[in-house]
């Protein structure tokens, strides 16, 4: 194992003292002369023609300085998958037609927020209602109601993978089970609501504070929406309250802050209520998984075909990823010989699904993991052995997909069994308590380049100066998970520096380098920290150079920049000062300043990651039997992400990813009817809260992923895959109750109880 | 009609014209810029808005501004007022990785304070209620529980003396 | 969001409230904390434009306790006041465990008691334990005051005895007699911090063996917390044996009137009153012996 400085420490977070005394600026906080109040009008009907609309009332109302609706707007369609122009399927204003209750209909800039909203309650729309379907089932019928014109069928995506001899080996399998598997939307619940400012410039260009994971997205898109050029729109992301994946999209209200500080020069902006959020937010994909797995007799899996029709909502959103990833991730874990996926994307009458932490995967899994714990049940194996009879090892392939380089999941699956003491507790719990396993694989960025950038995946600008500081540009978004702190983590290793050395500007698409796709999948501590390493090392080797030069040194010897020094290795007598070191670089160089950019773009690596995370889980549940409430007592992870750089903020994320499964599990779902969700407010959408959080113990399992920043890979996502199959588990080991419907209610382990 | 009252915040008279329907939340962040107070969801039910009145934690989203006249508020911008030293709350909720997006951290930082206040050395299960009104979507509230413990010993070993 | 516009007035006597109510007309709200009138505004579901508020009042306040007079809670005490109170914990505990089981901290700590009675949800918090503990609400008006008994003061989902000009200024609960025990429990499905979906409250007073009072009183089951008389009927005279108990909880849940909505199903509810009737008869029935 490498030695490292700063790189496996629990730094604290670079902006943790702004944001611990508020003095932190998320969007909603950034306020400018004359500014305007946006406020958004949205369909009542979850689907109906847009036959008229009338704004001259609410245009005449004192103080209302703009009103727009699509016919305004150059009618550009949008959608993150710019690879594919056909599944770009969204107006910022609807054009002719309202898919979802919540669609965007009209918008209104006042001079003050009352004002727009009475603004919003004249204006006049007729609709024509039309059907609306709001379940897989109905929307993919002969005859149903057609959502978008272009495609008739609903199906907006289908993906397949398919390799090995399926059928001969099904047919060869001593044993064979279909399951069918239900899984619900939940919402992404970050406490920061959606909020944009947008302030025209003299010269006509536009620069959009708002609250994304995806600076570089937002400034295409809204370029296109707008008919403008790229260069033309700034995008700065001030501190972010959240995304989990609910960020990751152009919006209306970003697109109408740009459109009316255009239209009136004035500075205009929105911020979402949470009921709006609740009611027309984005949300993960509800799915129904059809899964088809064979094994012999001893439990080695032979085949799998996973048949998952996901619900999608009104548009793709980020739909055709969630697609593509839910059956790569039905391939993972396990060795399967033989795979078929057929994935279909289906349009309904609700508020789009999209991305969300673990992106496919924690439906996908879901259905894999209750399955591997049913087979081994009828097999009489215990469900650890199952798993590791057939667990995916380090240099495994997945044809088409990808090779795993690294992977701990088998010293994961020992471990954990072992802090939960799993063979003991599995034979002898009580009635009422019950123990479980889940068990996940993740990515750490997507190869894959659907929005079509003609930049780098990532990119970092390192500048060095002679007073013995750097500053890292770079346009990675953080938007809570620490990727700031980790970079300059990153670079003060590279560097031999301090953290207190380190300056740091991101996501501002005018000051950092192009580009870097933005903060999901898990992909910035590896792509952006590859491009940091790069920038750092192209300093280096000036760096090295000038000091070779300035002790005459043999070009045999190895340099190295370490406490805060430069000097061939073993030799530390013969050093400068990393900024010494920096002067004599810009000497050489006649007083050129000394800066480098890097970049890191995937090659080679397959079609979905450069490389996975894996791990495992164990819940621990009390079900009270006579209200069939579940407690979970505890849960024991271990996990692979390669070398952690900052193990409290992977703790961080792990704990949250805990609270998010846990409510997966067992407490969130949206309560809807007709396309409408009811539950609009955290007291009836129920997100744990610290009350619900049960004791959990954690250990990291040493790997050295070859393809990361110092042996890095993904932390962020793939935790909140586990919980809810090992809660399942754990709950089914309990009460017998087998849930393949999420969530888990007291209602339907009653239900399984009775009907006993 | 708009009134004229006199808010007292972090120890500062504030004269403001609000309207009798305009909430504390509205008052300390759009008239007083005092943004490190949040909104979460207007309805009471995030916690993100806590402040203090007269030292109790209340949702200042639910709390009308023309009912805080002669009463003492305290927002997070008030926890380290000379700004250089910070409170043991806020140091431990850096150290700690209590935060992360930080949308939820002054509330939590403010409803931590009440705790502190009355009950230095709270047990994990008071801590837990104290926050039980704080959602937080990032930290699972694990780092955000030990912070409140580890400011309480600090506190405590200070005679509860801050800044 | 904003509130729609209201003027706002804060009287420091009685007498100005029902001046004010009279001269300001069905336009009036009172409020007390406002943490159930500020979100029915911010919903839109209500546009008061007077809102009048009690918390200047001197003396609505109080909370006072006599070992034999018995329990009263003014109508601004705050729920996190109540859930504290040291007389209320030790000789009211079912009373204080209500009010501290009632919502959030910060609410509760803006929140009242009687303001959860007065918004008359049957999902009330504090309605099944004051209700079984035969507590009576006292209302002025005007002409002067009247005591009317709490379980009297429920009339459907938001609506009490109520007349226009009234409000309530405190609550009042007997001393209960000796050897009497009290429960409550409530189920919800995110643990503590949540609405509840079904909660049962009941005071068991004992002679000797036998059960010599009860009132069982379930709440969020129907429009208004409901009380379960054919259930206390099997309880009174009897030995609470599990048998009877069992039985009784059964008969409970035929009394209930449920509905299905987005925080439960009705026969789920139907079945937990069962459930939850059991445990609270069990556990007052423990606590009266041990009196």
């Amino acid at each position: 194992m490498n030695q490292f400085s700063i790189v496996g420490k629990d730094v604290p977070r670079n902006d943790a003292r702004a944001k611990a005394t508020g003095s932190a600026i998320y969007t909603d906080d950034v306020k400018l002369p004359g500014m305007l109040y946006g406020q958004i009008l949205r369909s009542p009907f979850p689907h109906a023609r847009i036959l008229h609309i009338d704004t001259s009332q609410a245009a005449s109302l004192p103080g209302v300085r703009c009103v727009m609706t699509g016919e305004d707007t150059p009618k550009v369609k949008y959608g993150n998958w710019r690879l594919f122009p056909e599944t770009q399927d969204e107006y910022p204003l609807a054009i002719d037609k309202v898919r979802f209750i919540g669609d965007e209909v009209a918008a209104v800039a006042a001079v003050d927020p009352d004002i727009a909203q009475e603004a919003l309650s004249l204006i006049k729309v007729e609709y024509e209602e039309l059907p609306g379907v709001f379940d897989v089932d109905a929307a993919i019928k002969e005859g149903a109601p057609i959502i978008h014109d272009y495609c008739p069928s609903n199906i907006s995506v289908n993906r397949k993978i398919k390799y090995g001899d399926i059928d001969k080996a099904f047919a060869e399998s001593d044993y064979v089970r279909e399951d069918t598997f239900h899984v619900h939307a939940v919402s992404h619940a970050y406490l920061e609501p959606c909020a944009a400012v947008a302030q025209c410039d003299l010269d006509g260009r536009i620069t959009l504070w708002t609250s994304t994971q995806v600076p570089y997205i937002i400034q295409c898109l809204l370029a296109s929406t707008l008919q403008m050029r790229e260069n033309d729109i700034r995008i700065i992301k001030p501190f972010v309250g959240g995304g989990f994946g609910g960020k990751m999209e152009l919006r209306t209200w970003e697109f109408c802050a740009a459109f009316m500080a255009k239209k009136t020069g004035r500075p205009v902006k929105f911020t979402l209520t949470r009921e709006e959020e609740f009611l027309t937010g984005r949300r993960r994909h509800p799915m129904t998984i059809h899964s088809k797995v064979g094994f012999k007799k001893d439990g080695t899996l032979t085949a799998k075909d996973l048949k998952i029709y996901l619900d999608g909502g009104a548009y793709n959103a980020m739909g055709p990823t969630a697609t593509f990833l839910c059956g790569n991730f039905g391939a993972m874990l396990y060795r399967y010989p033989s795979y078929r996926f057929h994935g279909q994307h289906v349009y309904t009458n609700k508020p789009p699904a999209s991305a969300m932490r673990g992106f496919g995967a924690p439906q996908s899994i879901f259905a894999t993991e209750t399955q591997m714990s049913l087979a081994a049940e009828e097999l009489g194996l215990d469900p650890l052995d199952i798993r590791l009879k057939n667990a995916q090892v380090s240099g495994d392939t997945i044809p088409d997909v990808a090779t795993i380089s690294s992977c701990g999941f088998i010293e994961a699956l020992n471990k954990v069994a072992e802090m939960s003491d799993w063979r003991e507790k599995r034979k002898t719990l009580p009635k009422g308590r019950g123990i479980g396993i889940g068990c996940y694989s993740f990515i750490s960025g997507g190869v894959f380049n659907w929005f079509n950038t003609q930049y780098p995946f990532s990119a970092a600008e390192v500048r060095a100066f002679d007073d013995g500081t750097a500053h890292l540009l770079t346009m990675a978004a953080d938007i809570g998970q620490g990727c700031d702190t980790v970079l300059k983590q990153i670079l003060a290793e590279a560097f031999g520096l301090t953290m207190e050395d380190i300056r740091i500007t991101s996501a501002d698409t005018a000051i950092t380098p192009q580009a870097d796709l933005g903060a999901w999948g898990s992909r910035l501590t590896l792509m952006n920290g590859n491009a940091v390493l790069d920038a750092a090392n192209k300093i280096k080797a000036q760096l090295f150079g000038a000091v070779s030069a300035r002790f005459n040194l043999n070009v045999i010897h190895e340099i190295e920049c370490k406490d805060g020094k430069v000097y061939p290795k073993g030799r530390p007598d013969r050093s400068l000062s990393f900024g010494e070191a920096v002067a004599m670089a810009q000497k050489i160089n006649r007083g050129e300043p000394l800066v480098a950019r890097g970049y890191y773009t995937p090659r080679n690596k397959g079609l979905v990651t450069p490389s996975f995370s894996f791990g495992a889980q164990v819940a621990e549940v009390e079900v009270d039997q006579a209200t069939g409430v579940v407690q979970v007592q505890k849960f024991w992870t271990a996990h692979d992400c390669g070398t952690a750089i900052n193990p409290m903020a992977v703790e961080g994320q792990l704990e949250g990813s805990i609270q998010m499964g846990l409510g997966y599990a067992l407490s969130e779902q949206f309560v809807m009817e007709g396309g409408k969700t009811l539950n609009t407010n955290f007291l009836d959408y129920k997100m744990p809260s610290s009350m619900d959080v049960p004791p959990s113990e954690v250990v990291h399992i040493e790997t050295y992923e070859p393809e990361g920043p110092m042996g890095a890979k993904e932390a962020g996502e793939g935790l909140a895959i586990p919980t809810a199959p090992a809660i399942a588990d754990a709950v089914c080991h309990a009460t017998g109750y087998r849930c393949k419907d999420l969530p888990i209610t007291p209602e339907k382990i009653l239900r399984a109880k009775r009907d006993r | 009609m708009k009134q004229v009252i006199t808010l007292n915040v972090n120890g500062a008279p504030y004269a403001v014209a609000v309207y009798p329907s305009q909430t504390l939340n509205e008052v300390l962040r759009e008239e007083l810029n005092l943004t490190g107070v949040k909104l979460g969801c207007g309805s009471g039910d995030c916690g993100a808005c806590t402040v203090l009145v007269d030292g109790l934690a209340v949702s200042s989203c639910l709390s009308l501004a023309v009912d805080m006249e002669g009463k003492a508020i305290t927002t997070v911008e008030g926890l380290a007022p000379s700004g250089e030293v910070l409170h043991p709350i806020q140091e431990s909720f850096i150290e700690k990785g209590a935060i992360q997006c930080g949308f939820c951290t002054a509330g939590m930082e403010m409803s931590a304070f009440h705790l502190l206040k009355y009950n230095p050395s709270p047990t994990e299960a008071e801590i837990k209620e104290a926050i039980s009104g704080n959602l937080c979507r990032c930290t699972g509230y694990v780092k955000i529980i030990e912070a409140i413990a580890d400011a309480g010993h600090k506190m405590a070993n200070t005679g509860g003396e801050t800044s | 969001m904003s509130l729609s516009h209201f003027d706002h007035y804060a009287p420091a006597t009685l007498e100005e409230v029902f001046s004010l109510l009279q001269s300001k007309g069905p336009g009036a709200r009172v409020m007390a904390g406002g943490t159930d009138l500020l979100l029915k505004i911010r919903h839109g579901a209500l546009k008061p434009k007077y809102i009048i508020g009690l918390k200047n009042i001197r003396g609505l306040k109080t909370i006072s306790f006599d070992a034999s007079a018995g329990l009263t809670i003014g109508a601004t005490a705050l729920l996190a006041e109540v859930a504290r109170h040291p007389d209320i914990v030790k000789h009211y505990p079912t009373i204080a465990q209500a009010a501290r089981g009632t919502a959030n901290p910060q609410i509760r700590n803006m929140g009242t008691v009687i303001g959860n009675l007065c918004n008359a949800s049957p999902a009330a918090d504090n309605a099944p334990t004051l209700l079984a503990m035969d507590a009576q609400i006292r209302i002025r008006g005007p002409e002067g005051e009247r005591v009317l008994p709490l379980d009297q003061f429920f009339k459907g989902p938001g609506v009490t005895a109520l007349v226009p000009l009234e409000i309530v200024t405190a609550v009042h609960v007997p001393a209960p007699p000796p050897n009497t025990g009290t429960a409550y429990l409530s189920l919800s499905a995110r643990g503590k911090m949540d609405c509840t979906a079904v909660g049962v409250a009941t005071m068991v007073t004992m002679t000797g063996k036998t059960c010599a009072g009860v009132r069982l009183f379930v709440g969020a089951c129907g429009p208004v917390p409901l009380r379960a008389p054919k259930a206390e009927d099997i309880l009174r005279g009897q030995e609470l044996t599990e048998e009877v108990v069992e039985k009784a909880g059964t008969q409970a849940s035929a009394e209930s009137r449920p509905i299905s909505d987005m925080r439960a199903s009705g026969d789920y509810r139907t079945e937990m009153v069962a459930v939850l009737t059991r445990r609270v008869l069990r556990e007052a029935h423990h606590r009266a012996l041990a009196c």
